[in-house]
């Protein structure tokens, strides 16, 4: 150490200590960033619009469940034409059917009850289910997110 | 232990350092009859016996969203002792987490988290949450029905956490939606990294044990035994008891695949998170649209969280260790039986 006139000296070890401890912060700054930015998954963009099967395979008054980039969709032909849904209740995701016998969407998981406009009517869903858009092109069906 | 005995003690003993080491354990002494102990052996036990049927359930597991189910159809199917492979990693998986929980809560109700021990508290909650992280990753890995739909709802749950729910909901989905890449992103989780920050968390709470001259705090009263090898053969005797109900459980409780996960399908009805998930699932379940102006499951899962953190403070919050901490944790264990009772209705 040094007298009351000269500047205090840092011990030798405690400067080591400093320094080793310094960049490991400034390594794990540098590090932590891209680390954090690389496992925070990419958004999924939507494929646009996705052919799911020609009109005859959907007879009026039936429901079918498509996946459209991985997501199970509900399209629903009656007699004023189609409705397509994310097939994924608002509650806590389980994946919703029609019920012809009922008329109404239902969740199984928790007994969730939409109507056939996808309104929550009954049980734990705080949501409406997300409508996509049904066109009918040359024969085709089209479904695309709204 | 006598020196002749030391001389007579082979060339392994001699390059192990046998004799000083088990002088070593021999000296640490631990309470008698404190479960707390035997369940913390039992539980790195398991640990250790999971990671050995893990491995042998890679050999043949394809993590991809077109040939899992097949895959580990074909373990349980086609590949000699297969079934009673998987059907082992999965019933230790869960007494894994039972034996955990268990160890933390007579640890909580004996109040061994008093200082010095705010550490090791510490890690066992960290051990408890990369357990409950391994459970639930590996229960997706099948990528059946159930696996499916328990990946929307479990990764659901995540989205209720305050402040990170999002960002949680789709790091554990790997993207916005449950798709083939929340199986590779399980897989990855189920065996690197969870496991690695495990062994880490449980070598260093461990080596927070052997730095205390004892492991509780004081009790003068308590009568103790030498770790070794009075503990060790108590130890080892529970864990030849813990062997044979895997064994009985794997062997006569199978557990069934179901069908391969389609988006398709409707969730099966009723559908059930894990069991450990089961009081959480009650809350979301239950949960009024809206409490105090917010959105209600929102409200109950942030109040959770909040417990489970005042939980983890609990060594700088009740620095004695107060009665009232032990009448509060059976309380709260019983409400949270009632929860996952309930849910089960
Ligand atoms: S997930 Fe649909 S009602 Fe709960």
């Amino acid at each position: 150490m040094g007298s009351n006139d000269e500047p205090e000296e840092v011990p030798r070890r405690d400067f080591l200590g400093m320094a080793v401890g310094g960049s490991a912060a400034a390594f794990a700054v540098a590090g932590g960033y891209p680390f954090l930015r690389f496992v925070d998954p990419p958004a999924q963009q939507p494929s646009g619009p996705v052919n799911i099967g020609k009109l005859e395979e959907f007879p009026v008054g039936s429901a079918r469940t498509v996946v459209v980039d991985e997501r199970p969709v509900l399209v629903i032909r009656t007699g004023d034409g189609f409705r397509a849904f994310s097939a994924l209740c608002t509650h806590l995701q389980c994946v919703v059917a029609y019920s012809a016998e009922r008329n109404q969407i239902e969740c199984p998981c928790h007994r969730g009850i939409y109507s056939m406009d996808g309104r929550n009517i009954g049980g734990p869903p705080p949501r409406p289910l997300q409508e996509l858009s049904v066109t009918v092109n040359t024969g085709s069906v089209i479904v695309s997110a709204v | 232990m006598s020196a002749a005995r030391d001389d007579s003690g082979g060339w392994l003993r001699e390059r192990l350092g046998w004799a000083p080491l088990t002088a070593a354990l021999a000296a640490y002494r631990i309470p008698r009859g404190n479960i707390a102990f035997y369940l913390g052996g039992t539980t790195l036990f398991l640990l250790l016996v999971q990671v050995a049927s893990g491995i042998m359930l890679t050999l043949y597991y394809k993590p991809d969203a077109a040939q899992a189910f097949r895959s580990v159809e074909r373990i349980t199917g086609e590949i000699e002792y297969g079934n009673l492979v998987h059907s082992f990693h999965v019933w230790s998986s869960d007494l894994f987490i039972a034996c955990l929980f268990a160890h933390l809560f007579f640890v909580l109700v004996r109040r061994g988290f008093r200082a010095p021990h705010e550490l090791s508290w510490l890690t066992g909650l960290m051990g408890l949450v990369l357990g409950v992280g391994l459970a639930f990753t590996g229960d997706i890995l099948p990528w059946s029905q159930r696996a499916y739909t328990d990946a929307r709802v479990g990764s659901e749950f995540a989205k209720y956490v305050p402040l990170v729910g999002t960002w949680l909901n789709r790091f554990l989905r790997g993207g916005d939606e449950v798709t083939s890449n929340t199986l590779v992103h399980a897989y990855g989780f189920h065996v690197a990294a969870l496991p690695a920050a495990l062994t880490l968390v449980v070598a260093l709470h461990i080596f927070l044990l052997t730095r205390r001259s004892t492991p509780v705090p004081e009790e003068a009263s308590r009568e103790t035994i030498p770790l070794y090898p009075d503990f060790f053969v108590r130890q080892a005797a529970a864990l030849t008891a813990v062997l044979v109900v895997i064994m009985t459980l794997a062997i006569f409780f199978e557990r069934p695949l179901g069908i391969a996960a389609d988006p398709r399908l409707s969730s099966p009805g009723g559908a059930m998170p894990p069991w450990y998930f089961l009081a959480i699932h009650q809350i979301l379940r239950a949960a009024p649209t809206e409490l105090l102006g917010i959105d209600g499951a929102r409200f109950l899962v942030s109040a959770a969280c909040l417990l489970g953190l005042l939980v983890a403070a609990l060594p700088f919050i009740d620095r004695r260790g107060s009665k009232a901490t032990a009448v509060l944790a059976w309380v709260l264990l019983f409400v949270l039986i009632l929860l996952a009772a309930s849910a089960l209705n």
